[in-house]
């Protein structure tokens, strides 16, 4: 038996802002510090090398004090259009490191940013996420979200579809 | 705890038989010897499977027959559901931030002072919108 290829985790949004400045905030150090962390964590360092093969490293500090480093290797830049990088956890130098709650959450993601052009000067942005060359256990970790839908619970598709009609808008 | 929970889960979801399992189960109840037949296994190595798939929940197994059919839980799956759900919430909310951010710049161009050079190329830009 063969293991199903990894779906794609998917998330499309249309923002109100024109492609180069959209742009321009996944690939300005310090337009990231100022977005890019989740609600309530503060980006504390943000630095990057805009070239293929260069590195983002940011450091995410959690109301606790805690902070988590993460990292993009950029693999194309398109600009004001694709960007591919290889994403994961890392260490304060920029070294590969595990999700800090997940053993089995893959090392390192492929993701792929896409920034296309629509009307009134808006832009849809859309991520792109899968496994990049995973383990079994990782690939299993990535599709867990999926697996309920192969054994065909309608609630979760039902669910998949509301949010992609939402999130095609 | 739920992080244990969602590890023996996922290291049972990692094994492609035990998958395949899973998804022959979805379609209904069947016992270990109905399962065997496909994988082309022993029915002792199936059952080493099963044992796995109970143990982090994913399925139970029916005491009632002497053939102990198996049910698949969606339970379980639902919390690994769940988890990947988390990773779709933190887009929602970074995009959220993005979009904050963007009307706040667009609103008052000043705020761009944190970046550096390439500003005026993107005044440029703008003015040709």
């Amino acid at each position: 038996m063969q293991a199903a290829p990894s779906k794609d985790f998917v998330i499309s949004r249309v923002l109100d802002a024109p492609r180069d400045l959209v742009w321009k905030c996944f690939t300005d150090p310090a337009h990231m510090q100022a977005w890019w962390g989740p609600t309530g964590v503060n980006v504390v360092k943000s630095e990057m090398d805009l070239r293929v093969g260069g590195t983002y490293l940011y450091g995410m500090q959690t109301p606790d004090g805690a902070v988590m480093w993460g990292r993009q290797v950029f693999r194309e830049i398109t600009p004001p259009e694709r960007l591919v990088l290889i994403n994961s956890f890392s260490n304060e130098a920029g070294g590969l490191s595990r999700h800090p709650m997940s053993p089995t959450w893959p090392i390192e993601i492929y993701s792929i940013f896409t920034f296309d052009e629509m009307p009134d000067g808006k832009t849809r942005f859309t991520v792109t996420w899968r496994p990049y060359n995973p383990t079994d256990e990782e690939r299993a970790t990535f599709d867990a979200g999926h697996a309920s839908m192969t054994g065909g619970w309608s609630g979760t598709i039902d669910k998949l579809e509301t949010y992609l009609a939402k999130a095609k808008g | 705890m739920q992080a244990d929970r969602l590890s023996a889960t996922f290291s049972a979801l990692a094994d492609p038989t035990r998958r395949a399992i899973l998804a022959r189960l979805a379609r209904g109840e069947t016992s270990v010897s109905e399962l065997a037949g496909p994988f082309k296994m022993s029915m002792p190595a199936v059952s080493k499977h099963l044992k796995v798939l109970e143990h982090a929940g994913l399925i139970t197994r029916s005491r009632a027959a002497q053939t102990r059919p198996c049910k698949i839980e969606a339970a379980a799956l639902k919390e690994a559901d769940d988890w990947l759900e988390e990773y779709r919430r933190l887009w929602e909310q970074r995009l959220d931030r993005l979009e904050d951010y963007l009307k706040a710049i667009q609103a008052n161009p000043a705020q761009q002072a944190a970046e550096s050079k390439p500003k005026a190329k993107e005044r440029r830009r703008g003015r040709t919108q």
